[in-house]
């Protein structure tokens, strides 16, 4: 039972408005939510903060800059193995020349940072698991403003939405605002 | 002033604006034309491939394909990168036209591998690679180049994929490998966010990519393979030209887009031809200043070895070719762009820049048929000039053939992606609004990233 009132549910409201959408995260920080809790769904991107959410975190940059460390590595491993492979000296000189060895890292180095970033946007964008709850009425303008709440919590999560005014509020078992069937 | 187009700035957010492709059919006669250019060029190549593998002279008319389309279709991203970087919304219907042409970029691969098999032993010439001969030039050279087709594809997919993806009911019902592709996209904060990033970082590396490969095949197409030619000016001229002819041919699709296509055409106008113009403008004088550092250089050091080389791409042997480019991708041009009036007119500037993309062809022939073409490009000076090498009729079929197919191929890509960028064009709309001031108008324009 103890268990059961720590689990996170998630409910999920639906806007007209923008203003309606702000109103809401604005009553959920209100009601002692944390912005880790609330995911705002949109079909157009709004301006980060429009609604009074925080500033969301993502390690994106982090993954060309490992990507081109890894990409630098087989770079370097590619002119070593040149230069083991064929230990030919012609006229005192080395066999892999500076100028050649910096377009090798560089060619290397931008394949790991290209690779690295596609990488990062697949990771970044929550894949495979994606967001929980969902309905199409998103992608047909409208907003929604997700939030986790805990059992125990969830009644206060529910009036703080449904006093910026939905249009429809979700949870996992369906409406909580229409009869079953309805939309 | 030049106003935005009213559509752009009336779009719905509720229910979203959401672009369509292209809708083409082969009873369009431009179309079936365009069908048929394509598949003249691929017969065209497959003929060359059978009868002419190896053979390095006959790869000379090809090589000019490959770098008139590394310097139109590979340089259109850049616009998009470019003005995102800069937050320039008159580019909002542009950038998917011009991101579009990392699609028939991608033919430039299938001409390199054959090229490249085609190249002489780099001992006793000129090359870029020094002693180094793990995989160069073919490695080199061809992994370069799919570093940047990987970005142009890579950039293009992720800002079309909130427009291609639908209901998050229609992504869930994906298979796994499916909803990978499509980011498994619900619009979140998040994912918008990630989208503009990796935007960003994708286009930094497409830049960095494009110049790159540049210096890389000029060098190993064009430098190394006649000797007595050294420069390090030319790859950046042939990166800048590039970017010329780049936005000439994203003018001329936007031209093409108004005329042709009622969606995409009433969001294009004169907004965009006076904010490309500008920019265009600049790169017909920097067309003229590299090419002048270049000449000047060597005509001031009076090398024979380099004045010989000079000559053949400049003064003696492809002088037709050099006249040409000289008129259509500078001269013409600068006389005509000057003037507001052709500047900021759509229909006006789309002519100029077909202009400059004719020029950027003989440009390339001037550069790259005479190395290809060479005999003997081994050693530091060339003992006597060399004749023109002048297309032979299944040469002029490849040129018109797989420009043809490259138009065929975007034409195709545009008709299967929304040719314009529905959630920038949305958010664009959202931002930037036309309010009185005093006794006039302004547009108010939001920029919050």
């Amino acid at each position: 039972m103890a268990m059961q009132s720590q689990a996170k549910r998630e409910l999920l409201a639906l806007y007209e408005e923008p203003d309606q959408a702000a109103d809401a995260v604005e009553r959920l920080h209100g009601a002692g939510f944390e912005d880790n809790d609330i995911e705002i769904l949109s079909s157009t991107p709004y301006p980060e903060g429009a609604f009074g959410e925080g500033h969301t975190k993502h390690r994106l940059f982090a993954f060309p800059f490992a990507g081109a460390a890894c990409g630098m590595a087989v770079g370097i491993a590619w002119i070593v193995g040149a230069q083991v492979s064929l230990p030919i000296i012609t006229g005192g000189k080395p066999v892999v020349a500076v100028p050649a060895i910096i377009q090798i890292l560089y060619e290397g180095t931008l394949l790991g940072a290209v690779l690295f970033t596609v990488l990062g946007v697949l990771f970044e964008s929550r894949l495979p698991d994606g967001v929980g709850l969902y309905d199409d009425r998103i992608s047909e303008g409208y907003i929604g403003i997700s939030v986790m709440a805990r059992e125990r919590r969830l009644p206060d999560a529910q009036i703080a939405l449904e006093e910026a005014s939905p249009i429809d509020l979700l949870s996992k078992e369906g409406s909580l605002m229409h009869a079953p069937g309805t939309t | 002033m030049i106003a935005p187009e009213a559509a752009g700035l009336k779009l719905s957010l509720r229910p979203p604006y959401r672009p369509q492709a292209l809708s083409i059919s082969l009873n369009h006669a431009g179309i079936a034309l365009l069908a048929a250019l394509g598949v003249l060029g691929i017969v065209v190549y497959v003929i060359k491939l059978i009868t002419a593998w190896g053979d390095r002279a006959e790869w000379a008319y090809p090589t000019v394909v490959l770098m008139f389309i590394l310097s139109t279709a590979t340089a259109a991203p850049l616009i998009a990168y470019a003005s995102r970087m800069a937050k320039g919304y008159w580019a909002l219907p542009l950038r998917r036209v011009a991101a579009l042409y990392a699609v028939p970029s991608l033919l430039s691969f299938v001409l390199l591998i054959p090229i490249m098999a085609s190249l002489p032993p780099l001992d006793g010439r000129s090359t870029l690679w020094f002693e180094f001969r793990a995989g160069a030039p073919f490695l080199t050279d061809a992994l370069a180049l799919a570093i940047l087709l990987l970005t142009g594809m890579a950039l293009l997919w992720f800002s079309a994929v909130p427009d291609l993806a639908g209901p998050p009911s229609r992504v869930r019902a994906m298979g796994r490998w499916q909803r990978l592709l499509y980011l498994n996209w619900a619009g979140t904060a998040r994912q918008w966010k990630v989208l503009r990033a990796a935007n960003l970082a994708l286009g930094a590396f497409y830049l960095m990519g494009y110049a790159f490969v540049h210096m890389l095949l000029t060098t190993d197409l064009g430098q190394s393979l006649l000797p007595g030619w050294r420069s390090g000016i030319f790859p950046v001229y042939s990166a800048v030209t590039g970017i010329q002819a780049g936005i000439a041919i994203t003018l001329l699709t936007a031209a093409l887009m108004r005329r042709f296509s009622p969606e995409a055409g009433r969001f294009i106008g004169d907004e965009q031809a006076a904010a490309l113009g500008k920019i265009l403008v600049a790169a017909t004088l920097m067309w003229f200043y590299f090419f002048w550092s270049d000449f000047l250089l060597i005509w001031y050091a009076r090398l024979p070895s380099e004045v010989a080389a000079m000559q053949v791409t400049v003064a003696i042997t492809y002088i037709l070719p050099f006249a040409l480019t000289g008129v259509l991708m500078f001269a013409l041009p600068l006389a005509l762009l000057i003037f507001n009036r052709v500047r900021q007119s759509l229909s006006l500037i789309s002519g100029v820049s077909a202009m400059i993309v004719v020029g950027l062809l003989f440009d390339r022939i001037r550069f790259f048929v005479a190395p290809m073409a060479n005999p003997s490009p081994f050693g530091h000076a060339m003992t006597e000039l060399p004749a023109p090498y002048w297309p032979n009729a299944l040469d002029v079929l490849f040129v018109i053939g797989f420009i043809g197919l490259m138009i065929a191929v975007f034409v195709y890509a545009a008709s299967r992606i929304p040719v314009l960028n529905g959630w920038e064009m949305r958010q664009g709309a959202m931002l930037r609004k036309e309010r009185t001031f005093m006794k006039t108008h302004v547009y108010v324009i939001g920029k919050p990233d």
